[in-house]
């Protein structure tokens, strides 16, 4: 017999009591929605663990000349010793597809004072209106104002605008090794003042504007450290990377882009954890559904037993008894996938564009090093709904698989002659 | 982000610190025998009750060379101001050692700094010498053993060859230090500084052996870190004076601000 009668011998047997069969149906179809809400709300806090990490500061892709890292020298410029167009190749990386926005930065480490107090420092130099597109640290100005163009201005972090004892308006000393062998020094107004929530950056971070720190290390204004990118979808960061990699590489700069996999592995990490999460998740929720679609299944058999056995005596084999049921039960894992799927759509398409917000209820928090907030958003992707429908009809061809072999195994004498 | 300090090796050796107190003092008039007493007297022949001077320092790096004139005054161990003369952009610039604490005054800024222990590792003007190596005066009896290595020829010169290795409770980071000392004059050639792999870390030779201030002295010396062979921080003595007289005051941070 050819496969195609099994289905419709399946879809048939499927209708024969329709409100069993809807109960089931609709058993298996919530089991499909609510694995695959469930796997995209844990893949929803596992993206905004890797946005709210990477859009602080570091971006999810940051270009460095080779060989920038770990030394951080400031002489390891974009470009080497020649420098490059900085115009011309953030242009070039504002054109890769899935760039959302791309930001310079210079780098130096120094001194910063106040009075009798002196503190260790990271001066970074900036370009505000791009670095809004890249990381949200400019969000984090608690007091004051942005440091204006062409007079000495910076941004402190407020654990250091504490430890030095400074408010806005006050001055303020650095000192940094410039590029020339010199000592940079120079004196500087305290136009505003960040909290981030991350310690090291409110401790330790000094903003300025991108010229006005290279002024103050003797840097040329095409000479910067690190060119830092946001992406659209923090997935793709590694494949943007490696493209962007040899593109400019191709235009003749030995550079290195890393994505945030790169250099916030404890992220990459955490998200693959969470994936591997995905199963347990499948597991748990059809496992509660094979027992009831067994039950169902063990009923309808039970049912039809003098029909089996009326199959046999005309000569099928147990086999066909087999093949009967189990396609049963593939059809209506099937009818539950489409049911599922048409429930399942609009619904996680609403969730992700407005997630309930339950800050009001936890707070904002930080895990792993990253601020999370306590929305609940369903991140849409192939994978939940995918492996859910592999669970489901994993489930249903086992849960029909012992009724199928229990009526199979029956004699169809003893049936036929109501011994049962 | 340490890095951008450049990083130089921790060193809490002569130095700096003693190059520019150099001055023989109280060269005691009995000759040292014992290697104890050799390395005493060499590591006190680079140092005085007080001092004045003026030396260039000479920093080549891989990246920059420059050229520093110095003046430079001490008083015992525990005191002394170094002050930038040129280049013109930095002339103010001005160091105060008040026993382990520095001082920086910026005249750019019209502001002093103190160094914050944390930044003591740093390099002083960019130079190969740390903050540190400027306030850590020689204590190299106090903090080795001293055994003669060595006695006799070397390319034609009779030296001793001193190995110093740490007392167990001495807070040094060196594995261990060999100082090359000349018999006829008791000039010390060089002084090799080990790490903790017992690699070299950096080399210091002294030349230019000249009298100075009255008294024999190596006037120029030179440091090489073994990781960087290309670069180099080179003090050269143009002037000196010993057993000059300093106001109590003259280590003060009013001095280091008005420039004298």
């Amino acid at each position: 017999m050819s496969g195609s009668v099994w289905w419709r011998i399946g879809w048939r047997n499927v209708w024969r009591n329709r409100r069993r069969t809807a109960i089931t149906v609709g058993a298996l179809a919530l089991g499909f929605v609510s694995s695959t809400i469930m796997i995209g709300l844990s893949e929803g806090i596992v993206a905004q663990m890797i946005e709210n990490g990477t859009d602080l500061l570091t971006g999810q892709i940051q270009i460095h000349q080779e060989g920038f890292k770990p030394e951080r020298s400031l002489y390891t410029t974009v470009g080497g010793r020649e420098g490059t167009d900085l115009e011309q190749l953030l242009a070039l990386v504002r054109r890769q597809p899935g760039v959302r926005g791309v930001a310079p930065r210079v780098y130096a480490g120094g001194l910063v004072s106040s009075g009798e107090e002196t503190s260790a420092g990271i001066f970074m130099g900036l370009q505000p209106d791009l670095e809004r597109d890249v990381s949200r640290i400019l969000e984090a100005l608690e007091d004051g104002t942005m440091p204006d163009p062409g007079v000495r201005e910076v941004l402190l972090g407020a654990e250091m605008a504490e430890k030095l004892g400074v408010s806005v308006g006050d001055e303020v000393v650095l000192v940094a090794p410039a590029a020339d062998g010199s000592m940079g020094n120079d004196v500087y107004q305290v136009a505003g003042i960040f909290r981030t929530g991350a310690a090291e950056l409110d401790n330790s971070y000094t903003l300025l504007l991108l010229e006005t720190l290279q002024s103050l290390i003797a840097m040329q204004p095409d000479r910067v450290h690190e060119v830092a990118v946001a992406v659209t979808e923090v997935w793709a960061g590694p494949d943007v990377a490696a493209s962007l990699e040899e593109q400019i590489r191709r235009a003749g700069i030995q550079v290195r882009v890393e994505a945030w996999t790169d250099f916030r592995s404890d992220l990459a990490e955490y998200a693959q954890l969470a994936a591997s999460f995905n199963w347990v998740i499948v597991l748990i929720v059809f496992i509660m559904a094979i027992f009831g679609v067994a039950n169902t299944m063990l009923m309808a058999t039970w049912e039809r037993r003098r029909e089996f056995a009326v199959v046999r005596a005309l000569g099928s084999p147990s086999t066909g008894v087999i093949r009967t049921v189990v396609f049963e039960t593939i059809v209506l894992g099937i009818v539950s996938l489409g049911l599922g799927a048409v429930v399942v759509v609009p619904l996680v398409a609403w969730w992700s564009t407005a997630p309930p917000d339950l800050s009001w209820m936890v707070g904002d928090f930080t895990m792993a090093g990253s601020l999370v907030r306590a929305n609940l958003r369903v991140e849409p992707s192939l994978e939940g709904p995918l492996i859910s429908a592999v669970g489901l009809l994993i489930t249903v061809f086992l849960a029909g698989l012992y009724p199928a072999v229990r009526s199979a195994l029956q004699r169809p004498a003893d049936i036929l002659a109501g011994a049962d | 982000m340490g890095g951008f300090w450049h990083s130089t090796r921790r060193a809490p050796v002569p130095a700096l610190a003693v190059i520019l107190a150099v001055s023989p003092g109280q060269v005691s008039a009995q000759i040292p025998e014992t290697p104890r007493e050799i390395v005493d007297y060499v590591d006190r022949l680079l140092r005085g009750e007080s001092s004045s001077g003026r030396i260039a320092m000479e920093i080549e790096t891989e990246n920059w060379s420059r050229r520093l004139q110095l003046e430079v005054w001490s008083r015992g161990r525990d005191y002394s101001i170094i002050r930038v003369l040129s280049p013109r952009s930095e002339a103010g610039t001005a160091t105060l050692m008040v026993e382990d604490q520095v001082w920086n005054y910026l005249p750019r800024a019209d502001r002093t700094i103190k160094i914050p222990p944390s930044l003591m590792m740093g390099a002083w003007m960019g130079s190969h010498f740390t903050n540190d190596d400027l306030v850590k005066e020689s204590q190299l009896i106090e903090d080795y053993d001293i055994f003669l290595g060595y006695e006799g020829d070397r390319d034609g010169v009779e030296v001793w060859e001193f190995h110093l290795t740490p007392k167990p409770e001495a807070a040094v980071v060196w594995d261990r230090i060999e100082y090359q000392v000349r018999k006829s004059d008791m000039m010390p050639t060089w002084a090799l500084y080990f790490d903790e792999d017992g690699e070299v870390a950096r080399t210091m030779t002294f030349s230019e052996y000249e009298m100075m201030g009255g008294r024999l002295v190596p006037a120029v010396m030179s440091i090489v870190p073994t990781d960087k062979p290309g670069e180099s921080t080179t003090v050269i003595y143009e002037d000196v004076d010993f057993d000059v007289e300093l106001p109590d005051d003259f280590f003060s941070l009013r001095n280091l601000r008005s420039g004298r």
